[in-house]
């Protein structure tokens, strides 16, 4: 490389750049990703010792395999799409309820101090623990469990719309009231777009919680398509292979929901509402 | 609209709780229409409860406040407040943050953008409409927050020190812009700062308030043709008796503290 460090040329500077950005890639690659090579080469090395029965602990690749054939001879895409259908639908309703309910009521002293504590209060019971009374509503069904997981999305986005609307600064209130905003057009035009950028982590925080309420509402619901169904059906016949490859796609969509959605909103809102660049 | 002064403050006064003494004893004033108003003081003569009162956004414990010949309950389109740090909406463009008021107002779309363009070319700030206030200097934020206010064409202009959080040029050249401002536009202005000569420069009349409790100490005119100049002898002159004044009634601390003030703000 040190032919081209000159770097008079363009060409040069271009291969100097870009053998750069190869290292610092290479470099992040290592840095990330040290820890979870470790563990895969631990995994490997202790089956392929056969020092555990494959039964309690199937060897990497065969995970890999089996989670190949899942998809290609037993439609596990259909399952996954069916999740994520579940998990965006109840994710999507518990976010436009609790906004609007904390909206709605957070304007009101009154309101707020009634209902605010209800809602703390059923935020501590495990989202899970109210499945029995939704299958009781409405069966033992998809529908059960959608409810479910929007439920548990409600609970946390209520509470964070009513933390979000006692961060926003007094004076902003106080230019909007003088400019002649109240009630409804208030809320609408001032409240809302003002929690944004807070709301944006409570989104966040409602789709972990989402998730949670939705595998285990799966795993007990079976019959319609799901991964927890899956799951459930690979414990039933006692392949484990199937159950951690349903694992590693449960996790594999945690992180790309994360990195493509969230990590991309947060960004765009921050740049929006000047909350990043600003003076 | 009635005859008659744009403001009407009547014994007005407010003690906050957990406080023991009165952050404004009753205080009576008036403002003309038209007249360009200043309350001087240092920090808690009472000078921005006394704005708060006029806006609307304090309730006083007695006393009254009738504003463009209306009892003051709550904030009114006739009155239009300019924040110290601009307070603008961060989500929203210039041209949305100066419609905001309009549109709580329910003024027909069309009327709206007319307004808006004409008060953003009178603060010359019609090429950034589309702008957000976070892409803007501190002093363009400012001009905009008086955008904001001024299209709502009201009679009284409320502003709470709108220019000490800016640098000592942007402020002197806002200081300018808002005599013009204010001679093309003529509302009357209730005027709150700490800067003496500022106040000096801009008002027809200035109260001097004094804390603990607070109050109007004294009030002055300055009688000078417009426009005026900043280094005009009759302001540094005023400025100088106010000064004296403020000594005189509150000791030497608070007197310096003022001083001090004002040096870091010029």
């Amino acid at each position: 490389m040190s032919a081209a460090g000159g770097g008079g040329t363009g060409s040069a500077g271009r291969l100097t750049r870009a053998s750069h950005r190869a290292r610092a890639l290479a470099l992040e690659v290592f840095r990330k990703g040290w820890f979870v090579t470790l563990v895969l080469l631990v995994w490997w090395l202790i089956t392929a010792a056969g020092w555990v029965d494959p039964y309690k602990l199937p060897a990497p690749g065969d995970v890999l395999s089996t989670l190949g054939t899942l998809f290609t001879e037993r439609a596990l895409m259909s399952d996954l799409g069916a999740t994520l259908l579940r998990l965006v639908e109840g994710w999507a309703i518990g976010v436009v309820a609790g906004v609007l309910l904390g909206l709605l009521t957070g304007g009101s002293r009154t309101l707020e101090d009634g209902i605010r504590p209800v809602i703390a209060g059923l935020q501590s019971v495990p989202t899970i623990a109210f499945l029995p009374l939704a299958i009781l509503w409405f069966g033992f069904s998809g529908t059960a469990v959608l409810a479910v997981t929007a439920f548990g999305t409600f609970k946390p986005m209520a509470l964070a719309t009513y933390g979000a609307m006692h961060q926003v600064s007094p004076t902003l209130l106080m230019a909007g009231r003088a400019l002649g905003a109240r009630g409804l057009f208030m809320q609408r035009t001032l409240m809302f777009p003002a929690i944004v950028p807070s709301l944006v982590t409570g989104l966040k925080m409602g789709w972990s919680f989402a998730w949670r309420a939705l595998m285990a509402a799966e795993i007990i619901v079976t019959g319609a398509a799901g991964l927890g169904g899956v799951l459930e059906l690979g414990r039933e016949i006692g392949a484990i292979d199937v159950v951690m490859a349903v694992i590693l796609v449960i996790l594999v969509v945690g992180i790309v929901t994360e990195q493509l959605f969230f990590t991309r909103l947060e960004r765009w809102v921050n740049r929006r509402w000047g909350l990043v660049g600003a003076r | 609209m009635s005859d008659g002064p744009a403001l009407r403050v009547s014994g007005a006064c407010k003690t906050y709780e957990r406080s023991d003494q009165a952050a404004l004893l009753p205080t009576s004033f008036q403002v003309e229409r038209g007249e360009f108003v200043s309350l001087v003081g240092p920090s808690g003569c009472g000078k921005s409860t006394l704005l708060g009162m006029i806006a609307g956004l304090i309730a006083p414990d007695s006393g009254s406040v009738e504003a463009l010949g209306e009892p003051v309950t709550g904030p009114g389109a006739g009155r239009a407040m300019v924040f110290q740090d601009a307070a603008l909406f961060p989500w929203l463009t210039v041209f949305h943050n100066v419609e905001y008021g309009l549109r709580a107002h329910r003024v027909p779309k069309a009327e709206r953008r007319e307004r808006v363009q004409d008060a953003l070319r009178l603060v010359h700030l019609d090429d950034v409409a589309s702008r957000h206030p976070h892409e803007l200097s501190g002093g363009m934020r400012q001009r905009v927050s008086i955008a904001r206010a001024l299209v709502m064409r009201p009679g009284i202009l409320l502003m709470d020190e709108p220019f000490s959080a800016l640098d000592a040029q942007t402020r002197t050249i806002l200081t300018d812009e808002l005599q013009r401002i204010w001679l093309e536009t003529r509302p009357a202005v209730v005027f709150v700062t700490h800067n003496l000569i500022e106040a000096a420069f801009l008002s027809d009349t200035v109260h001097l308030l004094s804390s603990g409790p607070g109050r109007i100490v004294k009030t002055y005119d300055v009688d000078l043709p417009r426009p005026r100049d900043e280094a005009h002898p009759a302001l540094l002159e005023l400025r100088h008796d106010m000064l004296d004044r403020l000594r005189a009634e509150v000791g030497g601390a608070i007197a310096r503290r003022a001083q001090i003030a004002e040096v870091t703000a010029l």
